[in-house]
């Protein structure tokens, strides 16, 4: 559903993104590692129409949108997680949820089952944005894309900074998303995270894709563990 | 406390119509992260679009329906036309851009109505007084509180309770990401520019009654409007209605019982809720655009040049002798204005600092030539010599509180100082003159020439230009200039390694500061009087205007900037009534077709030449 075609993406004149391609397929989980500064966010970014790529192609079901804006590819049926949780903060839970949400297809998500998916933010709906922890706000933000009722959730390190506890309770409500057949591309950085989720994972260096591989192929690769992901 | 009542009364009525103002100007800065400087023009426009209204329909409610919606019609063309090509350049051409607006409606609305004080009759049932306890008051005022209070109430719920609301919050808070979960921020914006040019209309026609309708009633209330908001916060509805009110009632109660120093206070207020809360009462937080483009690099001075400013010089030196008069006057005001302008790009090119204040420090140089040269007999070479001592001590304060802020924070800041430079030199009458003005009483000589000979003149400013311009062109060469473009173009960078950005940035606004002085001492010399006028905050923006028209980050734009601006205003006020229009027209153009200014499209032609 989602190709990348030979990426070039830039800040300005810093040429970040060389060359990146890789493929999510319907109901797929696709991770993207690396180390700090490979270029993970600004894939996700460029995905999103935050940058437009120089050179290459970014395609959904077949159709280029390369050069559409922010809002409009999230109309496509992105629900976007990005890695600064982007929370509003002068608005409740509740009104983070619905400001922007969508009907989708078929079995939507509705107030309802998210907060039957998301008991933490059901006690704090009345609360203003600015007031949850970080991982009530990971909580928020994912919760928030999947009232938008996506084909694809773009979930940038949703573990980063958390509690190990939290963690786990993100990695099982993302597990419960997959079995929906819900298309995922995570970004992570913690290796477990992306072993217990992923389907495929690309690892990142320098703004290029140096290794693919399934769980197995990645955990077997001491070199890619070793040079590119800092285990 | 009948009268106290009535002051109270009365505050309240002026908050109420600062409210309609604040909350539109609050709202779009707040989620477009735009400062427009025509939202007063709105305001005038919706008045005198109501008094039209009136004189055909004969009555006044219409109007008020009416003339907000066409006033909005108007700032949606204006939104959708103009600003949006800019909202991915920065503040600067925003800030010109409307600035320009404000010189075509101020134009149309005085050839279509003249320059008298109009008013808008008060509606039949409302023209008697009423007996509230305290004393009898005028109806229409009672009205226009609780109006005013009910449009308060309206906002707030469709702001809180509606979904449409959320999302203007929402875009508020973090505009990226809402355009990231799909919200159409671009509609949004549109939305909000109509909605708030809308409520600066309803303003207009409901201040008709009271305030009476004039050219200039535009910036007559844009600037309270931009205290209330800065005292506020911006974006908060709810700051822009307690900083309404706190400041109609202040002032009504100031005129009232502080008379001269009112106007001080006030802005002393607004300065002192600036340092201490950045953010406004109920802000939450200064969003920072992209810095602009500024013209990026400087080709260093070849031999070709050299020449080239040498034969520039040359040709400097003789056109006086083949000119009348007049133009000789009129070019040695240009090298002046030159001056003053390359003193500004100091802050604005070079440090990428946006200063909506400047005409302070102009201000400080010209008020020491006069006061010293009237009050105290001093020759005006040691006026001026105090006056660019005294623009640099001033600079130094001021700019010790300003350069820690940055983009809007710091426009606002300098604003602010600047007004209370202005409030003094309004009213420290005695000293001052006021907006009257004093005049020296001689013309004072340059080396034994008399100045009142035009050819001494303009070679008196001539030096005191090419003086400045090589000084300047030699700094920005030194190492300190290129700290001050590090500065500009990546200040996190050049804290990283190791330069203290802060006091690099207060150097470059006190030496700005010093030939801003400089120029405003030259400026009373050349003209013989100063008055108020020359440091309001639109002489401020006309300095602005100059060096952006030239081209900032260079240091060739802002001479050619001045020259343009005052030609314009020259020749084109000489030729037609509306040279305002014509001006207003240049400057849109100007944003729309040649960013970077004329000497920066200029560059950039050359740069697509040469490989
Ligand atoms: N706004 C920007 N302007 C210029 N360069 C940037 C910008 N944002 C990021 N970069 C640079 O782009 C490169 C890739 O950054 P990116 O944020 O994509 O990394 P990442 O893989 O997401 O890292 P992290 O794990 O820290 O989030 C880095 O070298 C970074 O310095
Ligand atoms: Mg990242």
């Amino acid at each position: 559903m989602l190709d990348l075609d030979h990426v070039d993406a830039f800040y300005g004149d810093s040429h970040i993104l060389h060359g990146v391609s890789f493929t999510v397929r319907d109901g797929e989980v696709v991770c993207l590692l690396g180390r700090n500064g490979a270029g993970k966010t600004t894939t996700i970014l460029t995905v999103m129409g935050y940058l437009h790529p120089r050179a290459g192609a970014v395609r959904y079901n077949g159709r280029d949108i390369g050069a559409l804006s922010p809002y409009a590819v999230a109309r496509l049926g992105f629900g976007f997680v990005p890695q600064e949780r982007g929370i509003f903060p002068s608005l409740t839970v509740r009104e983070n949820l619905t400001v922007f949400a969508r009907g989708g297809r078929g079995d939507d998500w509705t107030l309802e089952r998210i907060f039957v998916l998301f008991p933490g933010l059901k006690a704090r709906e009345r609360n203003l944005g600015f007031q949850l922890s970080g991982g009530e706000q990971q909580m928020l933000s994912i919760a928030r894309a999947l009232m938008l009722n996506p084909s694809l959730l773009l979930l940038d390190e949703p573990s980063e900074g958390l509690a190990p506890m939290i963690v786990q309770e993100i990695v099982q409500i993302l597990h419960r998303l997959k079995g929906e057949g819900l298309a995922i591309l995570l970004v992570e950085q913690n290796l477990r995270v992306a072993l217990a989720l992923a389907d495929r994972h690309h690892v990142m260096n320098k703004g290029e894709i140096c290794f693919t591989g399934n769980s197995a192929e990645l955990e077997s690769n001491d070199f890619v563990l070793r040079n590119y992901l800092s285990v | 406390m009948e009268l106290l009542v009535a002051q109270l009364l009365n505050g309240l009525v002026y908050g109420v119509l600062l409210f309609l103002m604040a909350a539109g100007l609050s709202l779009i800065f707040g989620l477009m992260n735009v400062v427009s400087l025509a939202h007063g023009s709105f305001f005038m426009l919706g008045a005198f679009l109501g008094l039209a209204i009136v004189q055909v329909t004969g009555s006044f409610w219409i109007a008020l329906v009416l003339a907000p919606l066409a006033v909005a019609l108007l700032g949606i063309v204006m939104e959708v036309l103009f600003l949006r090509p800019l909202y991915a350049r920065g503040h600067m051409d925003q800030v010109l851009l409307t600035f320009g607006f404000t010189f075509v409606f101020y134009d149309l609305v005085q050839t279509v109505w003249g320059r008298i004080v109009l008013r808008l009759p008060t509606p039949a049932i409302l023209q008697g007084t009423v007996d509230i306890g305290a004393g009898v008051f005028s109806a229409y005022r009672l009205f226009l509180i609780g109006f005013g209070f009910a449009i308060a109430v309206l906002l707030w719920l469709l702001l809180e309770r509606s979904r449409i609301g959320a999302m203007v919050r929402a875009g508020v808070d973090n505009a990226a990401m809402a355009a990231g979960l799909g919200g159409n921020i671009a509609l949004l914006f549109t939305g909000i520019f109509g909605f708030g040019v809308a409520l600066a209309g309803l303003g207009g026609v409901a201040a008709g009654p009271t305030l009476g309708l004039y050219p200039g009633m535009d910036t007559d209330i844009l600037i309270p409007a931009f205290i209330v908001i800065v005292i506020g916060g911006m974006g908060s509805l709810r700051g822009a209605f307690v900083g309404s009110l706190l400041i109609g009632i202040a002032d009504t109660f100031g005129k009232a019982y502080l008379q001269s120093i009112a106007l001080f206070l006030i802005y002393l207020a607004m300065t002192v809720v600036l340092l201490i809360r950045p953010q406004g009462l109920f802000g939450i937080r200064y969003a920072d655009a992209p810095p602009s483009a500024v013209a990026r690099t400087m080709p260093p001075s070849t031999k070709a040049t050299r020449a080239v400013g040498l034969i520039v010089l040359a040709v400097l030196i003789v056109l006086p002798f083949g000119l009348p008069d007049y133009p000789r006057a009129l070019i040695a005001e240009i090298y002046i204005f030159a001056i003053f302008a390359m003193s500004l790009d100091l802050i604005l090119g070079f440090s990428g600092l946006m200063s909506l204040g400047h005409a302070a420090f102009f201000g400080l140089g010209a008020y020491a030539v006069a006061v010293l040269g009237v009050q105290f007999g001093l020759d005006a070479w040691i006026g001026l010599a105090a006056g660019v001592a005294l623009a640099a001590a001033g600079a130094a304060l001021i700019g010790f509180f300003c350069v820690r802020t940055g983009g809007i924070p710091f426009l606002m800041l300098t604003l602010a100082f600047s007004q209370l430079v202005f409030s003094v030199a309004l009213k420290w009458r005695d000293v001052t003159g006021g907006s009257d003005g004093m005049a020296l009483a001689e013309q004072p000589s340059f080396f034994g020439f008399s100045l009142s000979h035009s050819l001494v003149m303009y070679f008196m400013t001539l030096m005191f230009f090419v003086a400045a311009y090589l000084g300047l062109r030699r700094l920005i060469d030194a190492p300190l200039g290129h700290v001050f473009v590090g500065i500009r173009e990546n200040e996190p960078r050049m804290a990283a390694i190791g330069y203290p950005t802060l006091a690099y940035k207060l150097v470059a606004f006190t030496i700005a500061g010093a030939i801003a002085g400089l120029a405003g001492g030259l400026y009373v010399i050349y003209n013989g009087f100063i008055s108020s006028d020359a440091v309001y905050w639109t002489a401020s923006g006309d300095i602005l205007i100059m060096t952006m028209l030239g081209g900032a980050g260079t240091l060739i734009g802002p001479p050619i900037g001045a020259a343009v601006f005052l030609l314009m205003k020259n020749v084109a006020s000489s030729y037609s009534e509306h040279w305002l229009a014509i001006i207003g027209t240049a400057f849109i153009c100007c944003v729309l077709f040649f960013p970077g200014g004329i000497w920066g499209s200029v560059q950039k032609l050359r740069g697509k030449a040469a490989p």
